[in-house]
């Protein structure tokens, strides 16, 4: 239990600092889906004997190259080609985990996390991804920011953003791989985008977004590690629930205070 | 009689915010109307209104029938499965119910209109795959097939090729003869001035009447806002600079 | 030969599975098409997942998953249609929280009770358990998918060729989208019990995504898009038996191989 609250409180971080570039770029269903198609990659590392997250990060970097590749040159709408491939890694991961590698029960933790059998390595993993986020974001944000207002005149302004967006979907795909343990291939949005999402709403100021999002991530993630252990399921699913009643919340309060407020 | 008649048009998008205020004009059939005005200073608003699409609106329209509207290519989906005369058969959609199938009759309505705008080579392109002026000239051809008394047209000379540019013109002379009603917005100054009306619009009516009459530099500065050259004569004039924001 | 395409239908199970996938690839293929036109993928996307926990109190429960479906969909638009209203998230945003929600809330639901229903089966679908009972409801809710199809279809075509005539041709628009979500509501209710909710998707839109590659005219877009969907099916059940894997992933692999082989051939657009 104890490793299990070190690993909430390290995904905080990039649940935080990349989680709110995932709301202001408007990259929640590439986060969503970087997330789910991992699930072959998961399982395979098992029967192959590799480490999860490099199967994971193998497959998430795939998706990348080839939804970029698809959504090129008008071929296929972006969100279509996301779509398409997220459904044909679902579809490879339950023959893979049914028919080829028998994973039984152990697909249900897959795909909506568990923290039991945390290793130290998996830890060090985490931090390396936290601390990678925070370095990126430091050198990256002038160019993130840039290229989400106004993306023509963002390069007319000497910044490479083409080089620094895909730096950032990297960053987005290694928090991904990093969340997976907790909250499974299937929930990963729900670390990196509702808390996010969440602080978006009462915040607009990019270092109180970030700062209030690492700060409700961890949060959030520890409630849901006792609620999780309470009801024996993993802690995708109830940070899900948790997350989700926050946002609710908070949006009815924006809401009726914005409405109070109008003319 | 006319085939357009407009009374204290208001209207906008959102409650409060009106886009457009005050046009009153009329418009009888076999004529050219050329609508002047800066981006955003009403001219899709006004086609807007008059096809009932505009959300708050005030004011009396009245029209001899349902119009035609020919919009800017741009706005029309380029991968989309459709040739050329599939286009030109969308404008017999209206008229025919559902369950009735389209037949003879109307594809040859179809090919006809695509024959009068001179892209019969072309009718089974995929729409996608022709030139900018091609394009235009198929969205007209389709509200030829309309046959509809009035006629809405958004710019349709704008970044087309001369070829076709002089068949479009040759067109609306052709429509002008079968007395229907022509609206065109347009920023030709000059070419709108060799029609029969202008109605000139910034956010609100600025004038309207016989382009001689209307188009004086007072009525064009008020217009675009923008600095003028008058030219020798009096009767041309070129606006240069800023748009007004 | 004929053997190896004839000999896996002999069993009713089969045959059931059979006439499933046949009458669904009705519907999701000629849908599938007006979802891509109308730059809808995300929404199908997200109404499919979304709709989790309807299903799985309807197995908790012993209802019919149909109804369990209809719930959860009706849901998950309602929810949808909430979040999309704020305009100070994206729009994908929104969606993302509301789907991960929902979606969480219905893993909660399946993975914590003492008799825990299916999961696996409502997320990847059963299509060997289909019933005469599922076959009748199917087909009766394609039939009316068709119909829907079949009369809205022009003004569908004209409200996403080009939005802004539209009304002057006799639709309009904003109801022509609502009339889509509804019929791809329905269609994913349909389907819901043969792929389950994760795979539907790709019944839905990986043969229209092929159709719309290789067709020029959108009615042949169209028969095209549900003759690869049944063709998906038939394949697909043909691989799962031969090849003894799970039968919802094997029709969704067969209707995607097609979709991402024809994304090799070039586009007919004149590029600007």
């Amino acid at each position: 239990m104890q490793r299990a609250l070190v690993e909430v409180l390290l995904l905080a971080v990039p649940a935080g600092v990349l989680g709110s570039w995932i709301v202001l770029r408007r990259l929640a269903f590439f986060a969503h889906a970087v997330g789910t198609v991992t699930f072959p990659g998961l399982v395979v590392a098992g029967p192959w004997g590799v480490a999860p997250q490099l199967t994971a990060l193998a497959a998430a970097l795939g998706f990348g190259a080839a939804q970029e590749r698809l959504g090129r040159g008008g071929r296929l709408a972006p969100d279509a080609a996301t779509g398409l491939l997220l459904v044909a890694a679902l579809a490879v991961g339950v023959v893979l985990a049914s028919d080829v590698y028998e994973s039984g029960a152990g697909v249900d933790s897959l795909l909506f996390g568990t923290l039991i059998g945390l290793r130290a390595s998996d830890l060090w993993f985490t931090a390396a991804v936290a601390a990678g986020a925070l370095v990126l974001d430091a050198a990256l944000r002038r160019s993130w920011l840039a290229a989400g207002f106004e993306p023509a005149s963002a390069r007319s302004l000497g910044l490479r953003t083409a080089r620094s967006d895909r730096l950032l979907l990297v960053g987005i795909a290694a928090a991904a791989v990093v969340a997976l343990s907790a909250v499974g291939a299937l929930l990963v949005a729900v670390i990196l985008v509702v808390p996010a999402a969440t602080v978006r709403l009462v915040c607009t100021r990019l270092a109180a977004l970030q700062l209030g999002a690492t700060a409700l991530a961890a949060a959030e993630g520890t409630v849901a590690l006792w609620w999780a252990d309470r009801l024996n399921v993993g802690p995708g699913p109830a940070m899900a629930v948790l997350g989700g009643a926050v946002f609710a919340a908070v949006a009815l309060w924006t809401a009726r205070t914005r409405a109070g407020a109008a003319p | 009689m006319s085939a357009v008649r407009v009374e204290g048009l208001s209207g906008g998008y959102r409650p409060g915010q009106e886009a457009l205020r005050d046009v009153s004009f009329a418009a009888g059939p076999g004529q050219v109307v050329g609508v002047l005005g800066p981006n955003g200073g009403g001219k899709t608003t006004l086609f807007r209104a008059l096809l009932g699409e505009l959300p708050v609106r005030r004011g009396e329209v009245t029209l001899a029938g349902a119009p035609a509207y020919v919009p800017q290519t741009e706005r029309a989906r380029l991968d989309f499965p459709v040739s050329a005369l599939d286009v030109a058969l969308m404008g017999a959609y209206g008229r025919t119910p559902w369950y009735r199938r389209l037949g003879r009759r109307e594809r040859d309505a179809a090919r006809d209109a695509l024959a009068r705008v001179g892209l019969t080579a072309v009718a089974d392109e995929t729409f996608g795959a022709l030139s900018g002026g091609q394009r235009q000239r198929v969205l007209l051809a389709r509200a030829l097939v309309q046959d509809a008394p009035v006629l809405l047209l958004d710019e349709p000379l704008s970044g087309v090729d001369g070829a076709s540019a002089a068949g479009i013109e040759r067109v609306f002379g052709e429509l002008r003869d079968e007395g229907r009603t022509l609206l065109v917005a347009t920023h030709d100054v000059h070419q709108a001035a060799s029609w029969d009306l202008v109605l000139c619009v910034h956010g609100r009516q600025v004038a309207v009447g016989k382009p001689r009459e209307t188009l004086t530099p007072d009525v064009l500065r008020e217009t675009y806002g923008a600095e003028l050259i008058v030219l020798e004569g009096g009767d041309a004039a070129v606006g240069v600079g800023h748009h007004a924001h | 030969m004929l053997g190896w395409l004839i000999d896996p239908f002999g069993g009713t199970i089969m045959q059931h599975a059979l006439a499933e996938v046949l009458v669904l690839s009705l519907a999701c293929g000629p849908l599938g098409v007006w979802v891509l036109l109308y730059r809808d993928a995300y929404a199908a996307e997200s109404m499919s997942h979304g709709m989790l926990p309807g299903l799985v109190v309807a197995a908790l429960a012993g209802a019919p998953l149909l109804v369990g479906a209809a719930g959860g969909v009706l849901v998950a638009a309602a929810g949808i249609a909430l979040v999309a209203r704020d305009e100070r998230l994206g729009g994908d945003v929104g969606v993302a929280v509301c789907v991960s929600a929902l979606f969480g809330l219905g893993a909660m639901l399946a993975l914590s009770p003492a008799a825990p229903p299916r999961l696996q089966e409502l997320l990847f679908g059963d299509l060997l358990g289909v019933t005469t009972a599922d076959l009748l409801a199917a087909g009766a809710l394609v039939v009316g998918v068709g119909l829907g199809l079949a009369a809205w279809a022009r003004p569908l075509a004209l409200a996403a060729f080009e939005r802004a005539s539209a009304p002057s041709l006799g639709a309009r628009p904003a109801r022509c989208e609502l009339i889509l979500l509804v019929l791809l509501a329905v269609t994913t209710v349909a389907a819901v019990q043969g792929l389950g909710n994760l795979l539907l998707f790709a019944l839905i839109v990986a043969p229209a995504a092929a159709a719309l590659r290789l067709g020029r005219h959108l009615r042949t877009v169209l028969a095209l898009a549900a003759g690869l969907a049944a063709l998906a099916g038939v394949a697909g059940l043909l691989v799962s038996f031969h090849l003894g894997i799970a039968t919802g992933a094997s029709v969704a692999m067969c209707a995607l191989v097609p979709a991402f082989a024809a994304m090799l051939v070039p586009a007919r657009v004149r590029r600007r």
